[in-house]
């Protein structure tokens, strides 16, 4: 699809001559030429200018009324005067009537000295209200959501923050209500505003009305400091500006990359800081001591680290994730092959995947880049759920929906929150995205299909199929990388059916499990794949290593921002893996039951804004991440704990600061070779754009599609299982205080047709159990969008989660009577509400 | 005796049925208009002069030719949201004469070749509602609507909707966003609705009066037409007449006529005894006349001259036994009432307007208030999103600069009083 | 929720002073396996769909269903539509908030809005409005509100009693209409709009 550009254009505006893009509006123009045209509905990130506010009048030689500059294109030969007499009379007015109604009770107020109101005022205003008669008074402030606050008074109605709920999020939940100068920003019949960008709206408002709970009252504005870097919560790795002051961090603001993010934010990444700072935190190196963990010196933990690494020799296996960095994945990867002599290393959850695999995705004709997604002629959604997956990705997809009139398809096995928006979607069986990437293939290539497989029609698939073919050319799909467990060469196939790698604009984005997935992979963390995708021998995958650990080929486990009781499927097989390990060392900020009864050693994690480094986004940029605070408490950097033991290993890596880690990951991966991290300043390089992207070697053999695996079926009162990762399912968001009410608890989603097969209603405690006769507890919740047969549980819960059940369908029984009630419950309410004050 | 064409035989009984309005001759200027080419419709509107009778006198022939050609989705919306103060002609030619407004429809859609119109009816007019409903109805028996009109290659969808009581709706793109299921907040123009309008297709927007209109024209020929009326004021028009004259009601007059004798000679005047204080001459958006001004004819450019407008074409007589601060009060409170409160100076200018009057009707204003009023006037005008800021300015403004000495008389009289108290 | 506070106008007044309740759930689109929607106005509300090239556009003929159904915008009849709608609440409470016929707190069987706009005034009209609510009381049953303009300044000064227009009336006529209206009858019949003759001469048929 055409992406925007013009020519160049020159226009006057208070007599000077300015060269502008033609269309621009005039509000974003003027600043070519070191003009400032007051605004307050004026936000390009919200779409089209709604001309609400009145504040950018200015006057245009030629046009009889004063035009609003936010909604004026420039012109060629545009002559523009914004401080002629009528234009700064006009200005002035729209000044004081917003201030009727204002209270001016700036001193009390947390936008004070960083307010558009403020600013335009003194500015722009006239200095003086005639305006004598009472203003009006409401309470104030109030819950508008656990997050956020509102206070009525200050409100200008400009619309931002109900325009952000309909036009970006889609939620729909924030809106105006009654009408005039009766309006107000609410919501329905005083439901919260609970949705997974609500924070966004604290950032939109150009006057205090909308502030964060979390933040309120910490600090003004000329007592903090500002400062970049990247979010690693989850794969679309946003960029941020961290609020700090006295080495806390206060605040999470967007740093508008709109190759990353647009300058949005999801709820996690805006309010999960909170988790730096709770004591349950993690600070201090700990060591297993009479069956219980204990905090001890640097020096004691690693040493009992190496001591237990060394014992085991070439039987460590090591898994990263969580928010580990390149020079991490590096850094580990060398300690665990080249120290140890160890090939297992692996930072997917799941099964095996081919080196060629690996190379055949990663090959740049096929890469594309999130900026594709809102400019293609279809986007097909494919086993993932962005929302979840990778939230700010759904905001790009909704966008290009909206905008730009995208053909989005889904094909995923579970309903999605885009479903609204898609022209066609489809459910296949749980864990079958190859199949129907095979099927789908076979459909676009106009052959025969079977998608029994896949758990869906073969005219379901054609009808997807025609679709796509008459979008047009430019197809990206957005997958998640766990489909790569039935292997890659069905998506390749796809890809190749759609002739993608000889489009520009067209590609493949894979979403991976963890937030640096990709990063971890390209330097050389994951199971048979070096450095730059290189060639390295053999090496179990992460199932292999849990097998390996029950087995007793191997011995000890290095857990890299990985906690197997949460993050990876077979809960059970996990704890028998550790059970029998006689080292488990695990970089964590935060300890679940698992870990706390099976690590040997702790090491306290860094947590983002503590952490240097680079990441790797799934589009293949390349993104630095620079230290907003000092480490909290004892924690170090996890490059040096890795250098540190490699040289108590006997092998001296002569890293000595971040930077030099940095150095040796850009020579390590070819890919890389030649980056610096100034280069990559506040918006990272994508790498498969560089001109040393020929070095990704190429596959030995095109990788062909594996063989179909049956598709899960369900017998009896038994109901196929699925589940999911929830995009709050994570410790960051348990951990924080003001988000810790989102954190899940386990819930089964059945269809209503099985809701009255089985007698359950929505709300019923249930016990979840699989054919092994694993159980868990959830909460009944009945989906008109679930397809029949199917039931759906969370995982990435401490304890409850899907990892529990092993099988691959589930019936649900009476619970037994509930535990104990946990005395801590309440404690964590009082909590909340105290860190919420 | 000026001619009758929207109002001639209008209490004929039963000319709401099909029946009586086609044997008076109903429909057959769109059989007439489905033979003609479809420039030929809008040549002959664009002939007749006809000026639009919603409010902004716009050339309704020049509106129609806005319209892209072409083959894609759009739309004619008939305005009958009629909700101006004072206005009350759509109404009465609605319930009376609803297929005389299909049929102005259905020519005006083959014109624009447009295959998809909607009649936005005001949720307070029920009963004209039910009316229409049942003449859709009848028409798309008759083949007058719908597919393959009357076997013709032309067809076209007629849907009615309702409204639910807003004022705003009556402006032309608040009326769209209504239509589309949302509040009813106006557009920024541009675009317009002509090239982008209803669900972002181009769109027609005319009055009821405008569309029932054409038929006539089609009828007689616009040259025909357009010897009705004065300079740039052809035809007739169907003026509201209300307040304090002794005939309230619809007067079909032919533009030019004096004013004096529409509020006279056809609505009978003030009551015995009353003069003439002030009057709408186009409802109550426009800016108030005097005594002095009943002798201008009634035309769009003679009210444009004497600095106020035709407007809907609804005359609101006002006579000495009001002051004039209860109609500057109750004009200021209905635009406040009916701000959709998107753009800031109509929201807060009309809330602020209302609380000065009531200051000063509590006399607790001083003349230098007067001034200020006059200054939130002047910021009002020209810098809204849509002119119903305007609309309240105006005639607020007229009101203060014509009845000055009044409202000073007022103020003093009310501090004089609580000095005595 | 009863007690809908109302200006003397008849706008509400507005919820500036409440929060959110930070016990309910956020409200997303209803789900269908969730809400009971009678089948009668799920007919109505899709059929007012089927009649425009985009559903949004059913909004008012569907919200108006549901205040027909039920006597007023309930919260739970708002969510009613919503589901069939597919949109949120939220989307469908603003519209109706925008409206003055939507009626947002529980209203009596009967609606009188009386106009109050200038020319009806002019002929009485706010001694009239409070003439009818004195005749009303606090009978829950009617609930009168002052209106803008509706649109018949020549019957001024007018009513609209359940929709239906009224006019002339003297003062005396508040009594009994409201009488009428407790009774069952039609109130003040003579009065009706429809059966008055246009005022211009050439109006009568020949
Ligand atoms: C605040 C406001 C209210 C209006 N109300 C009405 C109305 O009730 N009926 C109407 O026909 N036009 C109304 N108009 C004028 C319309 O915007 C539009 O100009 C008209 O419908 C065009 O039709 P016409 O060209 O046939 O007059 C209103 C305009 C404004 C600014
Ligand atoms: S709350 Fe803030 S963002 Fe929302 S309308 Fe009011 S001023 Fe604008
Ligand atoms: S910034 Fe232009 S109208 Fe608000």
């Amino acid at each position: 699809m055409p992406r925007p550009q013009s020519n160049t254009i020159t226009f006057s505006i208070d007599g000077r001559e300015v060269q502008a893009p033609e269309n621009m509006m005039l509000a974003d123009a003027a600043k070519l030429g070191d003009i400032e045209i007051p605004v307050f509905c004026y936000e390009p990130k919200l779409g089209q200018p709604v001309g609400a506010c009145r504040m950018c009048l200015v006057e245009i030689e030629g046009i009889p009324k004063l035009q609003t500059a936010c909604s004026t294109a420039v012109k060629d030969g545009m002559v523009v005067h914004t401080r002629s007499e009528r234009a700064v009379e006009a200005q002035r007015g729209v000044v004081e009537f917003l201030l009727i109604n204002h209270p001016l009770d700036c001193p009390v107020c947390d936008k004070g000295g960083e307010c558009p109101l403020q600013d335009i005022t003194f500015g722009w205003g006239a200095g003086r209200s005639r305006f004598i008669e009472p203003k009006r008074h409401f309470r104030k402030p109030l819950e508008l959501s656990p997050l956020i606050a509102i206070d009525r008074e200050r409100c200008i109605l400009c619309y931002r923050c109900v325009r952000f709920a309909q036009e970006i999020s889609e939620d729909y939940q924030l809106i105006l209500l009654e009408r005039g100068g009766h309006s107000f920003v609410g919501t329905f019949d005083g439901h919260p505003y609970v949705a997974p960008f609500s924070g966004n709206i604290i950032e939109l408002c150009p006057v205090g009305a909308l502030t964060s709970r979390p933040y309120r009252f910490r600090a003004r504005p000329w007592e903090i400091e500002g400062s970049g870097t990247v979010c690693t919560l989850c794969p679309a790795q946003c960029n941020v500006d961290l609020t700090v002051r006295d080495e806390r961090v206060l605040r999470v603001l967007a740093r508008q990359n709109d190759e990353v993010d647009d300058g949005w934010l999801c709820d996690k990444g805006r309010f999960a800081y909170q988790s730096v700072h709770v004591d349950e935190r993690v600070t201090a190196p700990l060591i297993r001591d009479g069956g219980e963990l204990r905090e001890v010196s640097w020096e004691r933990a690693l040493s009992e680290a190496a001591g237990g690494l060394r014992r085991a020799g070439s039987k460590v296996a090591a898994l990263a994730g969580g928010g580990a960095t390149n020079e991490e994945g590096l850094l580990l990867a060398r300690l665990v092959r080249d120290v140890l002599g160890s090939p297992d290393v692996d930072s997917r959850p799941t099964g095996a995947v081919a080196l060629d695999d690996w190379r055949a995705l990663a090959a740049p004709a096929l890469a594309a880049k999130v900026s594709d997604l809102e400019f293609a002629h279809a986007v097909l959604v494919l086993d993932c759920e962005p929302l979840d997956d990778a939230p700010i990705i759904e905001l790009r997809i909704r966008k290009g929906v909206r905008r730009q009139g995208v053909s989005l398809l889904l094909a995923t096995d579970r309903p999605s929150a885009l479903d609204p928006s898609a022209r066609a979607s489809l459910r296949f069986a749980p864990g079958r995205g190859a199949e129907f990437a095979g099927a789908l293939a076979a459909a676009v290539r106009g052959g025969d299909v079977d998608a029994a497989a896949a758990g869906v029609s073969a005219e379901e698939v054609a009808a997807l199929a025609s679709v796509l073919r008459d979008a047009g050319e430019e197809v990206v799909i957005l997958y998640g990388e766990r489909l790569l467990d039935g292997g890659a060469g069905a998506l390749l196939d796809l890809a190749d059916a759609l002739g993608l790698a000889s489009c520009a604009g067209a590609g493949l984005i894979g979403i991976p499990e963890f937030a640096n997935g990709r990063g971890l992979r390209e330097a050389g963390a994951a199971a048979g794949v070096g450095p730059g995708l290189g060639e390295v021998a053999g090496g179990r995958h992460t199932s292999g290593i849990g097998a390996g650990l029950r087995g007793g080929e191997l011995t000890a486990l290095y857990l890299l921002g990985v906690d197997p009781f949460v993050d990876l499927p077979d809960r059970a097989g996990w704890e028998a893996a550790l059970e029998h390990a006689t080292t488990v060392i695990a970089h964590a900020g935060f300890l679940s039951d698992g870990l706390r009864e099976h690590a040997t050693v702790v090491f306290p994690a860094e947590a983002y804004p503590e952490k240097e480094g680079t990441v790797t986004h799934p589009d293949g940029r390349i993104q630095r991440l620079r230290p907003a605070i000092a480490r909290q408490g004892e924690v170090r950097a996890t490059w040096s704990i890795l250098a540190d033991l490699c040289r108590a290993l006997g092998s001296d890596t002569a890293i000595a600061t971040g930077a030099a880690a940095s150095a040796a990951l850009f020579e390590a991966v070819p890919m890389y070779s030649g980056l610096t991290l100034e280069e990559l300043a506040g918006r990272g390089v994508r790498w498969v754009e560089r001109e040393q992207a020929t070095a990704l070697p190429r596959p030995t053999a095109v990788p062909a599609p594996a063989p179909p695996r049956p598709a899960p079926a369900s017998a009896g009162r038994s109901l196929v299982l699925g589940s999911y990762r929830s995009l709050w399912s994570a410790p960051e968001v348990a951990a924080s205080p003001a988000l810790a009410f989102l954190h899940p608890p386990q819930r089964v989603e059945i269809s209503p047709h099985d809701a009255r097969a089985l007698d359950r209603g929505e709300g019923e405690e249930v016990l979840a159990v699989d054919e092994s006769g694993a159980a868990v507890r959830a909460v009944v919740a009945v989906r008109d969008a679930v397809p029949a047969g199917r039931a759906i549980l969370l995982a990435g819960l401490a304890n409850d989660g899907a990892n529990v059940l092993t099988g691959g369908s589930v019936e649900l029984r009476d619970p037994p009577p509930p535990p104990e009630p946990e005395p801590a419950a309440e404690a964590v309410g009082e909590e909340i509400e105290e860190a919420l004050v | 005796m000026s001619p009758t064409i929207l109002l001639r035989d209008i209490d004929e009984p039963g000319l709401a049925t099909l029946d009586v309005y086609e044997r008076r001759g109903g429909y057959s200027s769109l059989r007439k208009a489905l033979a003609m080419v479809p420039d030929a419709i809008v040549a002959e509107i664009d002939a007749s002069g006809l000026r639009g009778r919603g409010g902004a006198g716009f050339p309704a022939g020049r509106k129609s030719a806005f319209l892209p050609k072409g083959d894609m989705d759009k739309y004619l919306v008939c305005n009958a949201d009629e909700s101006e103060p004072g206005t009350f002609k759509d109404r009465e030619l609605m319930q009376k004469c609803p297929h005389m407004l299909i049929e102005g429809i259905v020519i005006a859609a083959r014109g624009a070749g447009i295959s998809r119109a909607f009649i936005y009816i005001r949720g307070e007019y029920e009963a004209q509602a039910r009316i229409l409903d049942a003449a859709l109805a009848e028409a798309r028996g008759a083949g007058y609507i719908g597919e393959r009109i009357l076997g013709s290659d032309f067809s076209l969808d007629v849907v009615l909707h309702r409204g639910a009581g807003a004022y705003i709706c009556g402006e032309e793109t608040g009326l769209l966003d209504s239509l589309e299921g949302k509040r009813g907040n106006p557009r920024l123009k541009p675009p317009f609705p002509a090239l982008q309008g209803l669900y972002q297709g181009p769109t027609l927007i005319n009055n009821v009066e405008t569309l029932m209109t054409m038929p006539h024209i089609i009828e007689i020929g616009g040259a025909e037409y357009a010897k009705l009326g004065a300079p740039n004021s052809a035809g007739t028009k169907v003026v509201s007449v209300s307040g304090h004259v002794q005939r309230p009601g619809n007067y079909e007059v032919e533009l030019g006529t004096p004013s004096r004798e529409i509020i006279f000679d056809l609505a009978g005047g003030p009551p015995p005894g009353r003069r003439v204080k002030l009057w709408f001459p186009g409802g109550s958006s426009s800016p108030v006349l005097t005594e002095a001004d009943l002798d201008i004819p009634y035309d769009f450019d003679s009210l444009a001259k004497a600095g106020t407008m035709l407007g809907s074409g609804a005359i609101i007589v006002v006579d000495d036994s009001t002051p004039v601060l209860d109609v500057a009060l109750k004009v200021a409170k209905f635009y406040r009432h009916e701000s959709c409160g998107k753009c800031t100076p109509c929201r807060e200018g009309t809330n602020w307007t209302v609380r000065m009057l009531e200051r000063i009707e509590t006399g607790e204003a001083t003349p230098m208030d007067l001034d200020i009023m006059a200054s939130v006037q002047e910021r009002i005008i020209g810098n809204c999103l849509c002119v119903l800021g305007d609309a309240m300015a105006m005639p607020i403004s007229s009101m203060i600069s014509k009845f000055r000495e009044e409202l000073e008389a007022h103020m003093l009289s009310r501090q004089l009083a609580d000095v005595a108290a | 929720m009863s007690g809908v506070r109302r200006y003397k106008h008849g706008s509400r007044v507005p919820g500036w002073d409440s929060a959110a309740d930070l016990d309910k759930a956020p409200a997303t689109i209803p789900d269908p396996a969730l809400v009971e929607v009678p089948v009668e106005l799920r007919e109505q509300i899709e059929a007012a769909m089927a009649r425009y090239p985009e559903r949004h556009s059913a909004a008012l003929p569907a919200l108006r269903a549901a205040q027909d159904r039920y006597g007023w915008c309930s919260p739970e009849a708002i969510e009613q539509v919503a589901c069939v709608m597919r949109v949120t609440p939220a989307y469908l409470a603003s519209v109706a908030s925008f409206y003055d016929m939507f009626e947002l707190a529980p209203a009596g069987r009967h609606s009188v809005y009386v106009c109050t706009n200038i020319t009806c005034s002019l002929r009485g009209a706010d001694e009239l409005f409070a003439a009818i609510e004195d005749a009303v009381g606090d009978d829950p049953e009617i609930g009168v509100r002052g209106f803008e303009c509706l649109g018949a300044c020549d019957i001024a000064p007018m009513v609209s009693v359940d929709q239906v227009y009224y006019g002339p009336l003297e003062l005396a006529d508040a009594a009994r209409l409201v009488e009428d209206l407790r009774a069952g009858r039609e109130p003040i019949p003579e009065l009706a709009l429809a059966l008055r003759p246009s005022a211009d001469p050439g109006a009568a048929s020949a």
